[in-house]
């Protein structure tokens, strides 16, 4: 390791890093602007301006760009003399002079990466007396909020949004001080990644605009370290939550980026920043709602639709008290149905209560299935689960009919960065380093391989995909099974037997790309296999696990592979069930030959909307079969509708519980604030059930008898550790409620908080006590450690002199590396089995003339809970059925015409959208949608289009 | 010992002679100068506007905590206070408040008298403490001078701007 000598002081620091991440790493202050940790140097900005000395005799030295300038072993450096100071004072002062008068009515004041600057740059008046340049703002959608007056043109925008993310729309116009960075006209930004410019952009020219509607300034936000509930990547995140207009409730207000190097380094997708506004939903459900006796008349609502009033939580309670003693007693029988979508601690405690037979996955078979099939394959010793570094680092990239940009986002970014590694490689033979980011770009050299198969085009790949095809499922399935077999097969034609000549002949546009597949595969160093329940057919997947084993085969060493999972828990909810158990299909079953003489069955829905897994038909006759529903669950979902209890649940941000994501990583997410009402988390509403005194007859024998013990959410965890092997690590993914620093609790709130004094005096001016948490390592208040660096609990990034995330820094070890404190984050410790022969299953083919229909995700709109926030809900699509171009040709179908569609069983009609983003002969049907929830749930299927309904040709002359 | 004895009794008899400083309040009341620092108000501009832009900075640099406020916007683009509240039987009169103010919105007033029975009425909202003129400040106006543009200030219209660019141009 070099040795520097920085003002006088001797350090160690990083080979070949710049002195600017350098100075950092070694917690200097130094400003900067243009340098983002994750995007490298350009030094365009010149604010990291020190002095280099030539050696000790030399006492000039000259200006450098920390930046832009290697370490050098023995080299002689200063922050601290006064031409550099100069410099950088000088800097600021010009970019100053065109900077609007704005820090009041700025949602960045406070957090304003300039600001930091200016001040540490020692900056305060302003001299020049010239007009500042003024700049007209865009409209960029309903996420991002534009004021483009206050832009230092640092370039770090375009940066991220166009070389990192691989946007188009965002550029920087104009020319000399007046350059303008925006879209070409007003417009929604239309990259995934939008939200990031938030974070990238050092002055307040991107903020964001669901913050701003119910904006508070950074210091008064509570928060504390949280995981995000909208897809299984489980990125980390740091909601932060205020005191609402009322003075009672706290609310959320924004969700921004937690750096964890593993999951999301510094960036998240805009499902995920954006996707919080669900949690302040008027849907909410704060307190316990009973159905009311009478009838819904028929014509206003449906039929068995219930109509609630508010109850009491303990009268609630002593009912459910009552059923469960009932139940001990064999006059009822209790079924619970989890869900993926919240944390293990929920399911778990559901799943104690009314014992494991009568415990279903609140999934369809199918998609249990495809969990389980992606979990086994995952067991294998041959694979390895890449974290995000991981994936940035691949050279040869096959992706299996998976929409990785829209239903796993972040890990689509993550390829991104992997595309060029044939650049790093060759700017390290030139022995440039990475940092140097406008050089290395500037490199020639292709793309790193990446293949795509899919059904329907994935988002933002094509650009940098070597070869995109569009192909049936099925057909992907025998490409992947054939190049499994010729992965396999060269050099070894032994081990080929049985997977060969009985797989379907391929397309021509496959069969050609067969062997340049097989062959880059090959002879890749750092092969990426990435598949996942996106195509909702285990076929894709058992055949990718095929690819990968394979490879691992052949390489000696196992693969890394990438499966995606839809929710935030799934996987950790498959963990419960055996292969082929637990499915809504076998409950389902199960009611329907149930004898009369049989108790009485109560359904304990668990923060699940089932017409998002089940069609409608099923989901009712579920329903009419048990004689009473309780559902717990944060928001007002169809379901509630048919449930006889209601019992309100907290959202993610408002619980404490952990959730498993499809790497098999278990990450636990604290609770940021307090929910309203009579929230609470759905297994402490169980625990409370069992401790009332009407379940006093509930024996210490019987396993209901265990909630008795659980008072804090580390009981349950820990429980479960016992409960269940896999989740043996459990406990590691932190500390219980006794953890202390120096016998204090973390404050979730900052040193600066405000208002406590006033924030509730309108309707008491005696102030209460304020809210102590005795179920978790941190406190409600301001009181407590501020700004623990030496622990990955910190959610607030804050040091002194820096108040914007730029913070991150101190937080870090070293620039870029883990958080400080962090351990390596626990995973399932599942058993390792070998892939079993996965061979396809004969599933009946489809006839000539039918169609395969496939799923299609949206970002926005396939969600079910960031479905319910206001920014997202409006950007969803509506049902359609898309149809590739040629399809549509042949069947005459025109623009604006509908489809009715066959299946086993079931018919549809949709509104047909055509595009060559969709392969011939399949049909893409979106799945997720709130305004269709259950199109999912008959997907994949063939289906024959029984009628087209082309639109009535308007004749001309004919008036309206 | 005796001498510092007598010079103090010849200190105290010398002050017999001189003016009064105590009046009889309240029969009597006091000359404040109006930088005093007493009960709190929030200001409007010259054009009779809100002046408060719901900035924070007041809130968090009060010592006792005892303001609170929430942003909201306005249809003419105006940052305000969706509700501003003190609670003055916090409040300690520091003017740490009107220090912070970056729109002289919120200023100290000379008026002390500020006794309640009930300590709820010492808590004030917007309306209470929203008066209709500029205070001590009577040409501010902080949209005058800011980037954003309101309803009535088109970009380039405030002090010191200059037109705004057209990107379509060719800016030489
Ligand atoms: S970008 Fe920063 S410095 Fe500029 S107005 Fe906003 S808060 Fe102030
Ligand atoms: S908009 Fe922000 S990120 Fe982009 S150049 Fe301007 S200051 Fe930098
Ligand atoms: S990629 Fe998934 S986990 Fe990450 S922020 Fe987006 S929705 Fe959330
Ligand atoms: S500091 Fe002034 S402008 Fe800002 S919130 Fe307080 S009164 Fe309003
Ligand atoms: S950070 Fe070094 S020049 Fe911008």
């Amino acid at each position: 390791m070099p040795t520097i000598t920085i003002d006088g002081r001797q350090y160690e620091v990083e080979e070949g890093q710049n002195l600017l991440a350098s100075c950092l790493s070694l917690g200097l202050n130094l400003p900067y602007f243009c340098w983002h940790p994750a995007m490298g140097s350009v030094g365009a900005c010149r604010q990291c301006a020190i002095i280099e000395y030539k050696d000790s005799d030399d006492a000039q030295g000259k200006l450098v760009m920390g930046c832009m300038t290697q370490v050098r072993d023995g080299g002689i450096y200063s922050l601290d003399a006064e031409p550099a100071r100069e410099f950088r004072g000088a800097v600021i002062e010009d970019l100053m002079t065109n900077h609007p008068h704005d820090c009041p009515v700025c949602e960045e004041g406070g957090e304003c990466h300039l600001q930091d600057m200016t001040e540490m740059s020692g900056h305060t008046y302003r001299r020049f007396r010239g007009l500042k340049r003024t700049h007209r703002n865009q409209y960029l959608g309903p996420f991002i909020n534009h004021e483009m007056n206050r832009c230092i043109a640092c370039y770090r925008c375009v940066r991220f949004y166009r070389d990192y993310a691989g946007g188009d729309d965002l550029e920087a116009l104009g020319r000399n001080n007046q350059v303008y960075f925006g879209r070409q006209c007003d417009g929604k930004l239309e990259s995934g990644f939008s939200g990031n410019l938030v974070e990238v952009c050092p002055t307040g020219v991107f903020t964001d605009q669901t913050f701003s509607r119910h904006f508070v300034r950074k210091w008064d936000l509570q928060t504390a370290p949280s995981v995000c509930e909208h897809c299984g990547v489980g990125c980390n995140t740091a909601p932060g939550a205020r005191m609402d207009f009322s003075g009672r409730d706290e609310n959320l207000r924004r969700v921004v980026n937690l750096y964890n190097r593993d999951t999301n380094g510094y960036f998240i997708c805009d499902r995920g920043r954006f996707g919080y506004e669900y949690a302040n939903s008027d849907l909410r459900i704060k307190n316990v709602l009973i159905a009311r006796r009478e009838q819904v008349i028929e014509s206003t609502g449906r039929r068995n639709d219930k109509l609630h009033r508010e109850i009491e939580p303990p009268a609630a309670l002593e009912h459910l008290a009552t059923v469960i003693t009932d139940s001990q007693r064999g006059r009822r029988r209790l079924v619970g149905i989890g869900s993926p979508r919240t944390s293990l601690e929920n399911n778990f405690a559901l799943r104690q209560l009314v014992g494991p037979g009568n415990f279903f996955a609140g999934l369809s078979a199918r998609d249990l299935e495809l969990l389980h099939t992606l979990d086994h394959i995952q067991r294998d010793p041959r694979i390895s689960i890449p974290t995000i570094p991981e994936i940035e680092d691949a050279d040869v990239i096959l992706v299996l009919d998976e929409d990785i940009g829209r239903t796993a986002p972040r890990v689509a970014l993550a390829l991104r960065q992997a595309a060029r590694n044939n650049q790093r490689d060759h700017a390290r033979q030139l022995e440039i380093p990475l940092w140097q980011d406008a050089c290395v770009r500037q490199l020639r050299g292709e793309n790193n391989p990446i293949f795509v198969l899919a059904s329907s085009a994935p988002a933002s790949l094509e650009d940098i995909a070597r070869a995109q095809r569009l192909a049936s499922p099925a057909a992907i399935v025998s490409f992947a099974e054939q190049l499994a077999a010729r992965i396999s097969a060269t050099d070894q034609p032994t081990t080929t037997d049985g997977v060969d000549s009985s797989s379907t002949p391929l397309p021509d546009a496959l069969e050609h790309l067969l062997e340049e597949v097989a062959e880059t595969l090959l002879s890749a160093r750092r092969p990426l296999v990435i598949s996942g329940c996106g195509s909702q057919e285990p076929d894709i997947l058992a055949a990718a696990g095929q690819v990968a084993a394979a490879l691992a085969d052949r390489h000696g060493a196992p693969c890394a592979t990438y499966l995606t999972c839809p929710e935030t828990n799934s996987l950790g909810l498959a963990q419960f069930f055996g292969p082929g158990e637990g499915g809504l299909e076998q409950l389902l079953e199960e009611l329907r030959q149930r004898d009369s003489v049989d108790p009485p069955v109560t359904l304990l829905l668990l923060e699940n909307d089932l017409y998002r897994r089940l069609p409608a038909a099923d989901v009712e006759s579920l329903f009419d079969r048990a004689a009473e529903v309780v559902l717990f669950d944060s928001l007002l979902q169809p379901c509630s509708r048919r449930a006889d209890l209601v019992f309100p649940a907290s959202a993610t941000p408002e619980s404490q519980g952990t959730l498993v994501n499809s790497s098999g990583m278990l990450q636990r997410h604290y609770m940021v604030y307090e929910g309203s009402g009579y929230i609470q988390e759905s297994w402490r509403w169980l625990v409370d059930a069992v401790n009332d005194p009407a379940c006093s007859d509930v024996g210490m024998d019987s396993p209901a008898a265990l909630l008795r013990q659980w008072k804090h959410c580390h009981d349950v965890t820990a429980a479960i550790a016992a409960a269940v092997s896999c989740f043996r690590d459990l406990p590691e993914t932190g500390p219980d409620e006794n953890f202390r620093i120096e016998g204090m609790k973390l404050a979730r709130q900052s040193h600066r908080a405000s208002g406590r004094t006033a924030n509730r005096a309108h309707w008491q001016v005696a102030e209460q006590a304020p809210l102590t948490d005795p179920d978790s390592p941190f406190s409600f208040t301001m009181e407590g450690v501020q700004y623990a660096g030496a622990t990955p609990l910190q959610a607030n990034i804050w040091s002194p002199g820096w108040n914007s995330n730029q913070a991150i820094h101190k937080f870090q070890q070293g620039v870029g590396g883990p958080r400080r404190g962090r351990e390596p984050i626990p995973r399932l410790r599942r058993e390792p089995t070998a892939i079993p022969v996965l061979l396809a299953k004969q599933r009946a083919g489809q006839k000539p003339g039918q169609f395969c229909l496939v799923p299609t995700w949206q970002l926005f709109g396939s969600g079910e809970l960031s479905n319910y926030s206001d920014a997202i809900a409006g950007l969803a699509d509506g049902p359609c059925a898309q149809l590739n171009t040629a399809d549509a040709g042949a069947l005459g179908l025109e623009p604006g015409g509908r489809l009715q569609l066959r299946m086993s069983g079931a018919e549809i009609t949709l509104p047909a959208s055509v595009s060559d983003r969709i392969a011939p002969g399949v049909i893409g049907i979106p799945v997720g949608l709130r305004a269709a929830p259950d199109l999912g749930a008959m997907l994949p299927a063939a289906a024959e289009i029984v009628r087209i309904e082309n639109p009535e040709p308007v004749e001309p002359g004919e008036s309206l | 010992m005796i001498a510092s004895q007598l010079r103090s009794m010849w200190l105290v008899f010398r002050h017999l002679f001189s003016r009064n400083a105590t009046v009889e309040y309240p029969d009597e009341k006091p000359y404040l100068a109006p930088r005093y620092r007493g009960r709190i108000v929030l200001t409007r501009d010259p054009d009779g506007d809100e002046r408060c832009v719901a900035c924070n900075l007041c809130a968090v640099a009060c010592p006792p905590d005892c303001i609170s406020l929430q942003k909201t916007e306005d249809e003419d683009g105006r940052w305000r206070p969706e509700y501003f509240r003190i609670n003055f039987s916090r409040c300690i009169m520091c003017g740490l408040c009107e220090d912070a103010c970056p729109t002289y919105a919120i200023q100290l007033t000379p008026d002390f008298e500020m006794c309640e029975y009930d300590r709820q009425n010492m808590v004030y909202e917007k309306e209470d403490l929203l008066i209709s003129g500029p205070g001590k400040y009577h040409d501010y106006s902080f949209y005058r001078v800011a980037g954003m543009s309101i309803s009535g200030k088109d970009k380039g219209e405030a002090v010191n701007e200059a037109e705004p660019v057209d990107v379509r141009s060719l800016n030489l």
